[in-house]
């Protein structure tokens, strides 16, 4: 079993680019449709948690699918299966970027792929402000977050979301309260 | 000791991101800011982990790893990367039934993913500022916006593009 988890996350993660949700399109495909293990509901759920804990996405997904087969065991094969193809390629293109750094065709070509990071970025952005801003408070932590990004560790500003969002809540649900 | 302190970096980052991009103000600050890479580097790794399969995390945490210490490094980068999925989901798998509509983490998630975009929007800043440095670039990025939002372009589509570009325009014509 474990070796069967292993083997089917190593072929997940050969194909999948960019972000994870091509996996769990494939995880749907093999064990909700066909082999029958899980619910629709059940990967959804799965799903739903990955996304909010911290971390990789899909790294979750695999943890969590594969402590329900197999236990903590079966949690890891799925995780170590699904990063080993990743792993590898990465190692190798970084020895390949390493050497060829310097190569003025291969300088010229990164120097171009640069100019679109930014763009992807922005792109990306547009995706994650749908859904970001539930309470106009959210418009205020962001721009907080946006002013202090020079000045103070990411990790502070992450905490500093967290709290402000615990806060947030709390008070829009008394508020909400006194006004019913 | 390096790996000791790559594989806090990478814990520190895994911890406090949450999908995607939210986790490329953090690898930028903590790499920038440890002399393990510069903005450019930064830059690369983005476009290199967009072009692999794989999560986008674990891809940076692999290059930034080898980058700073070697094969070694990239292992112990990706162990920090992955502790809250070791941890975090772990737990929640055992205690699926209350993690599942957990008050809390819906709490905390509604400041964190706007101080998310907060921080997208200085890396943002952050990495424009090391690749734009003249009219050419400038005019490539804008080029690259226009075909990601409005024609849809996908992401591996762009970048091919643009090493293709890369090559034309600073060899071929040496802007």
């Amino acid at each position: 079993m474990i070796w069967r988890l292993y083997y089917q996350f190593l072929k997940f993660g050969c194909f999948t680019f960019g972000g994870g949700w091509s996996i769990v399109a494939q995880m749907k495909e093999i064990y909700v449709d066909k082999q029958k293990i899980i619910t629709d509901e059940e990967l959804l759920d799965i799903t739903s948690i990955g996304r909010s804990l911290p971390g990789t996405m899909i790294g979750n997904i695999a943890m969590m699918f594969g402590y329900r087969m197999a236990g903590i065991l079966g949690g890891l094969a799925c995780v170590f299966g699904m990063i080993t193809a990743p792993f590898i390629v990465l190692i190798l293109i970084t020895s390949f970027y390493a050497a060829f750094q310097n190569n003025l065709i291969v300088a010229s070509a990164m120097k171009g792929l640069r100019c679109a990071v930014a763009p992807i970025i922005i792109a990306a952005l547009f995706g994650m402000i749908k859904g970001a801003f539930k309470l106009p408070a959210c418009y205020l932590v962001a721009l907080i977050s946006f002013g202090l990004f020079f000045y103070v560790s990411c990790v502070w500003l992450v905490v500093i979301g967290a709290v402000c969002g615990f806060i947030i809540c709390e008070y829009y649900e008394k508020t909400n309260k006194i006004n019913a | 000791m390096l790996y000791i302190k790559l594989f806090w970096s990478f814990v520190k980052i895994g911890f406090t991101s949450f999908g995607g991009l939210s986790m490329i103000p953090l690898i930028s600050s903590e790499m920038i800011s440890h002399n393990w890479m510069t903005a450019h580097e930064v830059s690369d790794i983005v476009a290199i982990a967009e072009m692999t399969p794989g999560p986008l995390g674990l891809n940076c945490a692999t290059f930034a790893g080898m980058k700073a210490g070697g094969l070694l490094g990239a292992f112990f980068a990706n162990m920090g990367a992955l502790s809250p999925t070791f941890i975090l989901s772990t737990l929640a798998a055992m205690f699926f039934a209350h993690f599942k509509d957990s008050k809390y983490l819906n709490k905390i998630m509604i400041g964190v993913r706007p101080a998310c975009i907060g921080m997208v929007g200085g890396v943002l800043l952050q990495l424009s500022g090391a690749n734009f440095t003249d009219i050419v670039t400038g005019i490539l990025g804008i080029a690259d916006l226009i075909l990601l939002i409005k024609f849809k372009f996908s992401i591996p589509k762009v970048l091919l593009l643009n090493a293709i570009a890369g090559i034309i325009l600073f060899r071929v014509f040496e802007f």
